[in-house]
């Protein structure tokens, strides 16, 4: 049984890894410049919201829901930051601490529609990306820069998140990166949480009979998704040493793609932290390697984003088509009985 | 009284009322809101909306969802601003949009009914390379310089100060509400997006109607897009973008649920005059634009919690009554005799 359910997960990672190291192959040999390790990690600040969140928006989308909403709470966060240091006068940690906690309050109240309300997921945290959006311009109108400015000049102390580098090399912002992996990968594979999770996901009814309550597991996941992206907005906050109240506009497809990508399903029940993890350096790499080794424009990055995410859809879609699969079992069992006979 | 009960219970009912309280509100707010200047341009400026809203309206009416509306505007308004700007034909220009349109919406259709990939994953995707098609059409640059007349027509006016766009959008929802409830075909989307198993045990057929509702999604949205390019007078790098949220909020708003099977392109229509209005509606109120998404994402949490919140009522209420019922005959059947 164990066996069994883990050997597909166990080779669509292994694929993950073979695409990753064709991206290596491709891109380094097109342009070497890419291999250089001071660029290689200078890059990761183009999309470690990606990688970050994406972490967390699995949780979400292992139970069954969806979470649209991410990337304005992204915003919010660094709007709050913002304000709360250079109007309210709040040092940068308290105002950090504050903006977390309004994000997991932002969370917790799409969660709680979503879960107690019976609310499509998609509905309430489409309204959530207007409402936290909104929200996050109201707040930077609060600020005495004007909103499109920005808020800048935080002290070395704050900025030090995103310019500190392990061993001179490794930037902080991946130690933290690292840090995420490690406590969602415990939480959704190693502990009684992260079963619930799953089996919510399977079946929410059943789960709800077999003692676990389902709903504040689901509420439970938005909040960690809300906080994941409110990490990802100090962190771009510490890096580009602006607050600015759309830092996270124009992510939900590269998110939404990691999670999908790193072997989720949408419709809810499967799904891993090292798929997606491994599924957003891919999306990051994409993303610095086009513009770098051949020469394609930022702004048309959507497109092979666009096709990597149809062509994994499409392709899980045609491979777990039951035609196909009694296809795939029944040349599979010729095979071994070629080999038995033999 | 059971007509006016029928009325009142109709969803697209409670949207409009919503909307006359909305503008009433604000006109005692503020009363030079009450003109017929003001209120006409709410609704004149919804005209895109509301096309969008009505094509999103058949994709959710069969059960799914697509997102990718607001690049394909964006992407029609860019091929045939260009074309225009060139001086092409308006007829070939239009053609070309609708064409695209149409290509857009089959390629959705098929991804989610033949392929049964989950709609808002494959919309995602093309409206990522829809995106990234218009930035390469248009080479980064806005399309500017259009046909000085093709944008002047977008202010004539043809009943009163509403627009001529506006009374065609009215005139072709009202067509569309007829064909959805007046003939066979088109009954085929509710009762697909109601229960598409059941729709096909009775011989109706599932996919092709999805495909349909997607083909009418990405025609509609191509016609958006014309009137975008028409009304806006330029297309830049970013245009559409948005429209996509906007057009689901706008169909929730007018009473469509998102489970599909119903609602009314009508009730779409309205919330797309919500949508719209609310930003011009605000200015009236003396807020600062500002407000403009907040606003917008309390109503439709709001909106979405508390028929949520009235169907489960609804639905444990029936079941009690079901239940009671059952218990009933059953006493009456064992000659009261408990278990």
């Amino acid at each position: 049984m164990k066996n069994l359910k883990n050997k597909p997960k166990f080779s669509w990672n292994m694929f993950l890894v073979v695409l990753l190291a064709t991206e290596f192959l491709i891109f380094g040999s097109k342009n070497p410049k890419f291999l250089r390790p001071a660029l290689l990690f200078n890059s990761v600040n183009d999309y470690i919201a990606i990688c970050m969140v994406s972490l967390f928006v699995t949780f979400v989308m292992i139970t069954g829901g969806i979470d649209i909403q991410v990337p304005s709470i992204i915003g919010l966060t660094s709007i709050t930051i913002g304000v709360l240091w250079q109007d309210f006068g709040m040092s940068p940690g308290v105002a950090v601490i504050f903006a977390i906690l309004l994000a997991a309050l932002c969370g917790a109240l799409s969660g709680f529609f979503i879960a107690y309300c019976r609310v499509q997921a998609m509905v309430v945290t489409l309204g959530g990306s207007f409402l936290y959006a909104g929200l996050a311009l109201l707040i930077s109108t609060l600020s005495s820069t004007e909103s499109y400015q920005g808020i800048s000049g935080f002290p070395d102390s704050f900025k030090w998140i995103a310019k500190y580098k392990v061993f001179g090399v490794v930037p902080f912002q991946i130690v933290i990166y690292l840090g995420m992996i490690v406590i969602a990968y415990l939480l959704l594979h190693k502990t009684k949480y992260g079963r619930s999770i799953f089996l919510v996901g399977v079946n929410a009814n059943a789960a709800e009979y077999s003692g676990i309550n389902s709903r504040l597991v689901k509420m439970s996941t938005y909040i960690l998704s809300a906080v994941s992206a409110a990490i990802a907005g100090v962190v771009l906050t510490a890096y580009l040493g602006t607050a600015k109240s759309d830092l996270g506009s124009g992510l939900t497809m590269n998110i939404i793609t990691a999670v999908v990508l790193g072997g989720t399903l949408s419709t809810g029940g499967k799904g891993s932290v090292i798929g997606t993890a491994l599924a957003a350096l891919i999306i990051g790499l994409l993303r610095f390697g086009m513009p770098l080794c051949f020469k394609v424009n930022t702004q048309y990055l959507d497109i092979p984003i666009g096709v990597l995410l149809i062509v994994v859809v499409v392709g899980r879609a045609v491979a777990s088509n039951p035609a196909v699969t009694a296809k795939l079992s029944r040349l599979r069992h010729e095979k071994k009985k070629a080999v038995s006979s033999k | 009284m059971s007509n006016l009960k029928k009325v009142l219970r109709a969803r697209e009912v409670t949207s409009f009322l919503f909307l006359a309280a909305l503008f009433v509100i604000v006109g005692l707010i503020n009363p030079k809101f009450f003109s017929v200047s003001s209120i006409s341009a709410c609704f004149n400026s919804s005209v895109v909306y509301t096309l969008v809203a009505v094509g999103m309206a058949f994709a959710i009416f069969v059960g799914e969802i697509d997102v990718s509306v607001g690049s394909t505007l964006g992407f029609v308004a860019t091929v045939v601003g260009s074309l225009l700007r060139d001086g092409a034909n308006w007829i070939f220009a239009f053609t070309m949009g609708l064409i695209i349109g149409a290509i857009v919406g089959l390629i959705n259709g098929w991804g989610v009914a033949v392929m049964k990939v989950p709609s808002l994953i494959f919309t995602l995707g093309t409206n990522g390379i829809l995106r990234g098609m218009m930035y390469i059409y248009a080479g980064g640059a806005w399309v500017e310089n259009l046909p000085k007349d093709f944008k002047d027509f977008s202010s004539v006016t043809m009943i009163g100060q509403f627009t001529v766009y506006y009374c065609c959008a009215v005139l072709l929802v009202v067509s569309i509400h007829l064909l959805l409830t007046r003939t066979r075909r088109g009954r085929y989307f509710i009762a697909v997006g109601d229960n598409a198993s059941g729709a096909t045990l009775v011989g109706i057929p599932a996919t092709r109607t999805k495909v349909t509702a997607y083909v009418i999604c990405g025609l509609m949205s191509a016609l958006a897009g014309i009137i975008f390019c028409s009304r806006i007078g330029f297309v830049t790098s970013t245009s559409g973008s948005g429209y996509d949220m906007k057009a689901v909020a706008a169909c929730v708003l007018g009473g469509i649920s998102l489970t599909g099977g119903v609602g009314t392109v009508i009730g779409a229509a309205i919330g797309a005059v919500i949508m719209a209005s609310i930003s011009y509606l605000l200015v009236f109120m003396g807020f600062s634009s500002n407000y403009d998404n907040a606003i917008t994402g309390v109503i439709l949490i709001t909106i979405v919690v508390a028929d949520a919140l009235m169907q489960h009522r609804t639905a444990e209420k029936n079941r009690r009554a079901r239940l009671a019922a059952r218990t009933s005959v059953a006493e009456e059947v064992k000659g009261g005799v408990r278990l």
